[in-house]
């Protein structure tokens, strides 16, 4: 299957894990997808084999509510069973709509779920591997809405001032700060707090990998320009699938839809 | 306090490679020698307590010790959501040493006073709780829990007990004993309770720790009349005492009436108007135990 048609699969079984777990941040999933696909899949130096050795890339989702993205992507590359998604927000289960990295033995780098808090976590993991004298680089996914929180700024500014270039900052830019604030230049003010940007289609997998390999002496930040519900036009077009699941007679259509995406 | 603090911070941070100390702008001239030796992990990070603690939270994750030095509302309150999301649920560790105590910056106001600290820390399950009022009790405690792997507040006082008792991590020091009943009192109010209660015939039990709490102590130790005597807001150990006595326990609690404290003046004078004076503490056990 060509990469194209694995992320259309994977776009369908979160669609399916949703249905079964009865909720999902689908906009967000769909929004983050590729990018998650991309740091897996050769964006970082993170493989089956070194994972269980300590010193390998780490991530951080700090947009918590792409959590249902990351497990899709994490069972299709075999790091979990994909029977496993089927537990989806189930009592016992170990995948909720937040990652939870208490459920999990280091696949998790850190529990999300109130956002501002993965992206200090980054700086403190980028900071101990500068320490341990490692070499590990820390990527962390957060969202562009996310930006509004203080603590975001406040590490940015610590980690501009330690030279943390182990530290690179995606950010899925779907849009959303812009609904809330007016004349939000993201790349200015990133430029201002000390970090290098660079600038990709957040659909585009390969410009998304490039950028990933970027060092420039500072902290980084990829801004990545997506689309919620990318991949699916109901899904798009519709808000209130921000915070919904699809019923009985809505998840073939959708599956269509993403078929003929 | 503060210098046994500083001492035992820096053999600490000596001693241990994967430590580190982060100051918010505080204790910068104190630690300056620490500062210098260890620039790599031992920092002045600015004034920014809520990503301070994410901060310490991603060190800790990657195995290095965080002790973070603070005032006591800007850790506890501030930053709450950080002590409980990036600490408690992600099971990991770190130290939190504050300074401030209830009202010890009395003249800078409620800002600056935090006698809410031990009941608002109670609700995170896991936080450890330590209460030294010696340096000698600081420096134990610290050598005891810096590197446990758990959360751990320490909260100082500048106004430290004459009374040096030897105390031991989670256990109860029994002071004196009697036969009216039992006084549990907390960190810097144990040399009023040893005054207040000179000529009368009661228990003195001191903590140094209210989580972990001692249970057996306070159990072993009370029959029927109990007196709570500490400098938090009041209610703070009324689930411990619940869980030990059920209701069967008459029980006095001397301690800060859950008001906004909006007064300022010096430490004493404010002892003095919420009644937690020797004589003040005396009147209210004389009255309790008739």
């Amino acid at each position: 299957m060509d990469e194209t048609a694995v992320l259309k699969s994977l776009r369908k079984g979160i669609l399916n894990t949703a249905h079964i777990g009865r909720d999902g941040n689908i906009q967000s999933c769909f929004s983050s997808l590729e990018i998650l696909w991309a740091l897996y899949n050769g964006g970082m130096n993170y493989t089956p084999e070194n994972r269980g050795t300590p010193f390998h890339d780490r991530f951080v989702l700090s947009k918590g509510q792409s959590n249902l993205a990351l497990m899709a992507v994490l069972a299709e590359c075999g790091y979990i069973g994909r029977e496993e998604l089927n537990s989806f927000c189930k009592i016992n289960s170990r995948i909720s709509m937040q990652a939870d990295r208490t459920k999990f033995d280091g696949l998790i780098e850190c529990s999300a779920g109130s956002l501002g808090h993965g992206f200090p976590i980054a700086v403190g993991m980028a900071f101990a591997a500068k320490i341990r004298g490692s070499g590990e680089h820390i990527f962390t996914l957060v969202g562009d809405g996310e930006m509004n929180e203080g603590t975001m700024w406040e590490t940015m500014l610590f980690a501009a001032s330690e030279d943390l270039d182990n530290l690179t900052m995606i950010i899925d830019d779907n849009g959303s700060i812009n609904k809330m604030l007016k004349g939000f230049d993201l790349t200015k003010k990133l430029e201002a707090f000390g970090f290098v940007v660079e600038k990709v289609s957040g659909h585009n997998v390969d410009e998304i990998k490039n950028a990933l390999q970027k060092r420039g002496g500072k902290p980084t930040a990829i801004i990545a320009k997506t689309v919620r519900g990318y991949g699916c036009k109901t899904v798009m077009e519709d808000n209130s699938w921000f915070h919904r699941y699809p019923q009985d007679d809505e998840l073939a259509v959708l599956c269509r839809e993403v078929d003929e995406f | 306090m503060r210098k046994a603090m500083q001492k035992a911070v820096g053999e600490f941070i000596s001693s241990d490679p994967m430590s580190s100390l982060l100051l918010v702008d505080i204790g910068v001239w104190a630690f300056r020698d620490l500062l210098r030796e260890y620039p790599s992990r031992v920092k002045n990070i600015g004034i920014f307590e809520p990503g301070t603690v994410g901060i310490a939270a991603g060190l800790s994750l990657l195995g290095i010790t965080p002790t973070i030095y603070g005032i006591s509302p800007f850790i506890v309150q501030r930053s709450l959501e950080q002590l409980k999301l990036d600490f408690v649920y992600q099971k990991t560790g770190g130290n939190f040493i504050t300074t401030g105590a209830s009202y010890d910056f009395s003249t800078l106001g409620y800002s600056h006073y935090c006698p809410e600290d031990v009941i608002t820390l109670k609700t995170l399950p896991g936080f450890e709780i330590l209460t030294p009022a010696t340096p000698d009790q600081f420096t134990r405690l610290y050598k005891a829990c810096a590197n446990n792997g758990k959360p751990t507040y320490f909260r100082m006082t500048d106004h430290c007990n004459k009374n040096e008792a030897e105390i031991e991590f989670g256990k109860a020091k029994l002071i004196k004993s009697g036969k009216k009943g039992t006084v549990a009192v907390w960190a810097e109010m144990l040399d009023a309770v040893v005054e207040s209660c000179r000529d009368i015939d009661v228990n003195i039990l001191y903590y140094t720790s209210a989580v972990p709490f001692d249970y057996a102590a306070l159990q072993e130790c009370t029959d029927s009349k109990l007196v709570l005597c500490h400098p938090f807001y009041k209610g703070t150990f009324s689930d411990d005492v619940q869980k030990t006595f059920g209701g069967t326990v008459e029980i006095c609690e001397i301690a800060v009436p859950r008001e906004v404290l909006r007064n300022y003046g010096t430490k004493a004078e404010k002892d003095m108007a919420l009644e937690l004076t020797p004589s003040g503490i005396k009147s209210k056990i004389d009255n309790f135990l008739k």
